[in-house]
């Protein structure tokens, strides 16, 4: 019901929106304001296809609405996505077709900024863990396929509270927390299935570079439906320059007696011919005790934004699995 | 040897004065801000002062004052912050408003409590505050 109630409301306004859609100059990603209330409206796609053991995949991956705005000390942020909303695929007996149709909430949240330093957050929200998952939208990172370390050590969604404290001198220093004791708003749109979560993140920035580290903890069922508390830590930095960037983000994850994921780590590059251009060389390694899957990967990757919120992507990824091997291009834009 | 040392004192002193001078200005009610919270007021990273609400004041993109502040203070260039406002879009958060000209930014800067901007040294009145400057 609450989904249902959502989609009314953004498509009432961004067709309001549209009304006002030249006196707002609208620019392809920036999305547009409703009249003069506090409204933004806006949202992304990605489509993709994949060339994996000879098997080619063919997606509509991500189409989702945003809407957001602040009144005040309050802000607010909702976003609702299609995901994996078409996929053709060939296997050993033809083409499959699937489509996934559910609307799923990725964040629902409100802010309340006490003052400079401290804010408030309640609601679902981006788990802001290292720095990878804090844009993690196709259109807005470099390339296609995300980093395994963005997906096995730590819940890429938190429902619950968010608190940070910054502070804004020569170089900025934030520390945060997050803390969920409640189902996810939307089980299905995470990659684990929790209902406990605990972290706690410093991060220092100064001039080009920024460094972050993160601990927790989350509470989630096992394919045997018993549940299990998880701990994890993940350090990140990245340095950036007008040319180039260097990113990196490495973590473990265990349980109270043995590792789970034993490592996950990336380090990557990626350096902007000009502003349309870039490529990219990732190297990724990871060790997973739980499936018993140890893996290394050089991915190879390349860049064409014709303006920023356009991506046209491709990228080759070598694996030391050899089967996992396999080509990507996606186009997605965000609007 | 002499024509030397003159020739290059001369080239200084037109170096000089060509530079130009800008400041970053209030109202009479702000203290001293450190560029990290210049940026981070510009930048949108915060929208508060204290419990002050904060309105930061652009001007034109590509307007020569407004290209000098975000080289010398933010140290982005214009297509690094053209990226910058799509991933704040995704965040939520919107660049700062716009104004035609610094002319324009002064008269905001009397009417709104709380607005911030920049302009050219020579054009800052008495009723402004300097709140931090920089040159070419």
């Amino acid at each position: 019901m609450l989904k249902k109630l959502l989609v009314i409301f953004l498509l009432t306004t961004t067709l309001f929106a549209q009304e006002y859609e030249e006196e707002n100059r609208y620019a392809l990603g920036e999305g547009i304001q409703a009249g003069s209330l506090p409204l933004y409206v806006g949202g992304y796609f990605s489509i993709d296809y994949r060339n994996k053991d000879s098997r080619s995949r063919y997606r509509i991956d991500d189409l989702a609405f945003l809407a957001y705005g602040n009144y005040e000390k309050f802000s607010y942020m909702a976003e609702l996505e299609f995901k994996e909303f078409y996929t053709l695929s060939e296997t050993d007996t033809g083409d499959t077709t699937e489509q996934d149709t559910s609307l799923h909430i990725e964040r629902l949240y409100i802010d309340y900024n006490f003052n400079e330093n401290y804010m408030l957050r309640v609601g679902k929200y981006n788990s802001q863990i290292g720095f990878w998952n804090l844009l993690p939208i196709n259109v807005l990172r470099d390339t296609t396929s995300n980093p395994v370390s963005t997906y096995k050590i730590f819940p890429k969604f938190t429902t619950g509270l968010y608190g940070s404290y910054t502070s804004y001198n020569d170089g900025e220093l934030k520390v945060d927390t997050m803390i969920q004791h409640n189902d996810d708003l939307d089980e299905n749109y995470n990659n684990y299935v929790i209902d406990e979560h605990y972290a706690l993140g410093v991060t220092y920035s100064k001039e080009e570079l920024d460094l972050k580290l993160n601990i927790g903890m989350f509470d989630t069922y096992m394919p045997d439906n018993t549940t299990q508390n998880l701990y994890y830590f993940l350090a990140s930095m990245k340095y950036e320059t007008e040319e180039y960037q260097i990113m990196s983000e490495i973590g473990t994850q265990k349980s109270k007696e043995n590792f789970t994921t034993e490592y996950a780590g990336y380090l990557q590059g990626v350096y902007r011919l000009n502003y349309k251009n870039a490529v990219i060389l990732r190297l990724e390694s990871y060790n997973d005790k739980f499936s018993r899957i140890q893996d290394e990967m050089v991915i190879f990757g390349y860049t064409y934004r014709p303006i920023y919120p356009v991506a046209i992507k491709a990228e080759y990824q070598l694996h030391s699995l050899e089967k996992e091997n396999q080509f990507l291009f996606s186009l997605s834009v965000l609007f | 040897m002499k024509l030397l040392i003159l020739l290059c004192m001369s080239t200084l002193v037109i170096l000089q004065l060509q530079a130009k001078d800008y400041a970053v200005v209030t109202n009479k009610n702000f203290n001293t801000l450190s560029v990290g919270q210049i940026k981070a007021l510009f930048l949108k990273k915060t929208s508060f002062l204290g419990n002050k609400s904060i309105v930061p004041l652009n001007l034109s993109s590509r307007n020569a004052v407004r290209l000098s502040f975000e080289k010398k203070v933010l140290h982005m260039s214009f297509s690094r912050l053209k990226s910058y406002w799509t991933k704040q879009h995704y965040l939520g958060h919107r660049p700062p408003i716009s104004m035609k000209s610094q002319e324009s930014i002064g008269v905001f800067i009397k009417k709104v409590d709380g607005a911030i901007g920049y302009m050219e040294l020579k054009k800052v009145d008495s009723s402004l505050k300097i709140v931090y400057k920089w040159s070419d």
